[in-house]
């Protein structure tokens, strides 16, 4: 479903040239929970922007469900993202002055879904992340890991087929980041691609596959379908 | 795509910026509607038809000193000589001068004085048969004067019995318009009115009620101080000018001339201060202008540097460009829309005030629908600046800043 062909990304500041991918290769199949981890620096982020087509990469073929998304224009990358892709950001990144019910609302107001629809999908994902009952509050009258499940709902409601978390649970103490990690595990069951980036060794075990970053560069632990995806070796 | 109800509500939540510019936006549209109109009032008075050719017209005083000088033998030979002065088209003594801001008024009646009747305020000058010559003002009806009907004041016995009069203190007299060789009074004294002028300013532009209404009464009453009018042939005037003072002192020199002075020069000096205002009032919406351009510039910049984090999430959620735009247009729009709802009620109560305590004008509403329609503009052309460089934000800054 994601698919990475020698993707290279380079940051051109006044004084020096990042290059925070090299010749990045990787393969995500249909339903598959994949932990990212790596040192601090490393690219992590970048890959992740990259694959949730938040950054254009500097050379290299990215394909997202077989489509070429170097020859998307800005328009249909935005339509893309809102399609196929949900976003969970570490600093969860909820709209201050939207209540609960209006931040899940708006990928879908951004796809013209109309409003009955809305809030059938909307009553749904707040359920489904245990705060239905607080539809009308604000993003700041809930804790942390109360605010990531609203995130998490967000990205739900437009039933994206990806899931693309960085560092989710990188706010949150060690209970919260555990039901929170519980609910992604509950989501990919559903049948939803998730590949999370996470610093936490514990949360990166649970998940299925694991891939590291390393200066720019993917080191593989997991065999996959019997190939190794390595390129640099634990 | 895009529905107000989220924004409206995001508003509601986070209202300290939104305030801000919905009152600066009220106060401009209030402020800036009562200025123009009153510059607009004030433009039109300024450049009232006045009747006069005001560039070929000028006027002087003499002040006698010397005695044994039978003032009227000399004025009348004065008047002749200054009209034999090439470039002369005619010249008189009179006892105001037009657009000068002084001169005298009376009330003139339809019945003489104790009976009741309606009485009209007007401004009247004293003046010889010459007088509306020149004046240079137009006889739209009847006749003028002759010389045997003007009076020459030499004991007060007589008063003369005929007058000239504006139109438009002729048709408040008689609304029916037949004025024409009706007699009026001032007090108890008759006047026929032998013949109607069109436009003809008073000695003052200002007062609404008198402005127009002025009777020449056909009568030499000179003092020591007196003055004369004198209207020359286009582009003359500046030579005849400098003969006068030469001219009248060859005749007879215990005398000073003074004031010697165009009748725009006297305007401009009468309605300086008006000028000064208005220029003033410019000056005030043009500095409001640009301040609440720049607040609504600035208040924009300020809410989009505020949100850019939103602003990437929005993008990373799947906001296309065109979405970021329309929304802080859209939001924008109604925060002045409320400001202007406030500003009109705020001109209007404005104007009432002005009205009241300034002699102002009745503010018309056009000015303030026009001015509603350019404040609204002015922020639409504010926001679309900063709402494209809103909609340049790159969405990697969702996951760039914590
Ligand atoms: N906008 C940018 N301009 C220049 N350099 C950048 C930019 N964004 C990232 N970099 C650089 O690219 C490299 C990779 O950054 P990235 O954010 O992907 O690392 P990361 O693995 O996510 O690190 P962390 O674990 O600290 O989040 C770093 O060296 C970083 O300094
Ligand atoms: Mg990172």
């Amino acid at each position: 479903m994601l698919k990475m062909n020698n993707i290279s990304k380079v940051y051109q500041t006044e004084m020096v040239q990042t290059h925070a991918l090299r010749d990045f290769n990787l393969n995500v199949e249909e339903g598959e929970f994949i932990a990212v981890t790596g040192p601090s620096g490393s690219g992590k982020t970048t890959f992740l922007n990259i694959a949730g087509m938040l950054e254009p990469f500097s050379s290299g073929e990215y394909l997202l469900d077989g489509i070429d998304v170097g020859k998307l224009n800005d328009n249909q990358r935005a339509d893309l993202r809102n399609q196929k892709i949900g976003f969970i950001f570490q600093g969860f990144n909820l709209i201050p002055d939207l209540n609960l019910y209006e931040n899940v609302e708006v990928p879908l107001r951004y796809r013209g879904i109309k409003a009955a629809e809305r809030k059938r999908r909307i009553e749904q994902c707040l359920e489904q992340v245990g705060l239905a009952s607080r539809a009308k509050h604000l993003p700041q009258q809930l804790s942390g890991g109360q605010q990531q499940r609203v995130a998490i709902a967000r990205a739900l409601a437009g039933e994206p087929r990806f899931l693309l978390a960085d560092e989710p649970t990188g706010n949150l103490d060690s209970l919260m980041a555990r039901q929170v990690m519980e609910l992604l595990e509950q989501i990919n069951r559903d049948g939803a691609t998730i590949v999370m980036v996470t610093h936490d060794a514990e949360l990166a075990r649970r998940a299925p596959r694991n891939i590291q970053v390393v200066d720019g560069q993917l080191a593989d632990f997991t065999l996959y379908q019997g190939k190794p995806n390595v390129a640099v070796g634990a | 795509m895009l529905e107000i109800k989220p924004i409206i509500n995001a508003l509601l939540r986070s209202k300290v910026g939104a305030v801000l510019l919905l009152i600066q936006i009220a106060i401009t549209t209030a402020i800036v509607s009562n200025a123009a109109f009153i510059i607009n009032d004030r433009i039109n008075y300024l450049n009232q038809p006045t009747g006069y050719e005001e560039e070929n017209i000028f006027k002087f005083n003499v002040m006698t000193f010397g005695t044994g000088v039978d003032l009227i033998q000399q004025i009348e030979l004065d008047e002749d000589r200054i009209r034999q002065l090439p470039g002369v088209v005619d010249a008189v003594q009179i006892s105001a001068i037009p657009l000068s801001g002084g001169g005298s008024s009376t009330s003139f009646r339809l019945k003489p004085v104790p009976e009741k009747s309606k009485s009209v305020n007007a401004s009247y000058f004293e003046t010889d048969e010459h007088g509306l010559n020149t004046l240079g003002v137009n006889l739209i009806a009847g006749r003028n004067f002759t010389q045997e009907e003007v009076v020459i004041n030499r004991d007060f016995t007589k008063y003369p019995n005929v007058a000239l009069a504006t139109k438009a203190l002729m048709d408040e007299l008689y609304p029916d318009g037949d004025g024409l060789g009706k007699t009026i009074y001032t007090g108890d004294k008759p006047l026929t009115i032998v013949g109607i002028i069109g436009m003809m300013k008073g000695p003052w532009m200002k007062l609404e009620e008198r402005k127009d209404k002025s009777v020449i009464i056909p009568m030499l009453d000179p003092s020591k101080l007196h003055q004369f009018l004198v209207r020359t042939e286009s582009g003359r005037r500046a030579e005849v000018m400098t003969q006068i003072e030469d001219l009248m002192h060859e005749s007879y020199d215990k005398r000073v001339i003074q004031d010697l002075t165009g009748l725009d020069k006297k305007k401009a000096d009468y309605v300086a201060e008006d000028l000064l205002m208005m220029r003033m009032l410019v000056i005030l919406i043009s500095v409001l202008v640009l301040v609440t351009a720049l607040g609504i510039f600035g208040l924009t910049l300020f809410n989009i540097n505020k949100r850019t984090k939103q602003i990437g999430t929005r993008r990373a959620l799947g906001a296309r460009k065109s979405a970021i735009i329309k929304y802080f247009v859209v939001e924008n729009s109604l925060i002045c829309i409320a400001g202007l709802v406030l500003g009109v009620c705020g001109a209007v109560f404005l104007g009432q005030q002005l009205m009241a305590h300034y002699s102002v004008p009745a503010l018309s509403y056009w000015y303030v629908a026009v001015t509603a329609v350019a404040v609204f503009a002015m922020s639409l052309l504010a926001v679309i600046g900063p709402a494209k460089r809103a909609a340049n934000i790159a969405p990697s800054i969702a996951t760039r800043t914590i």
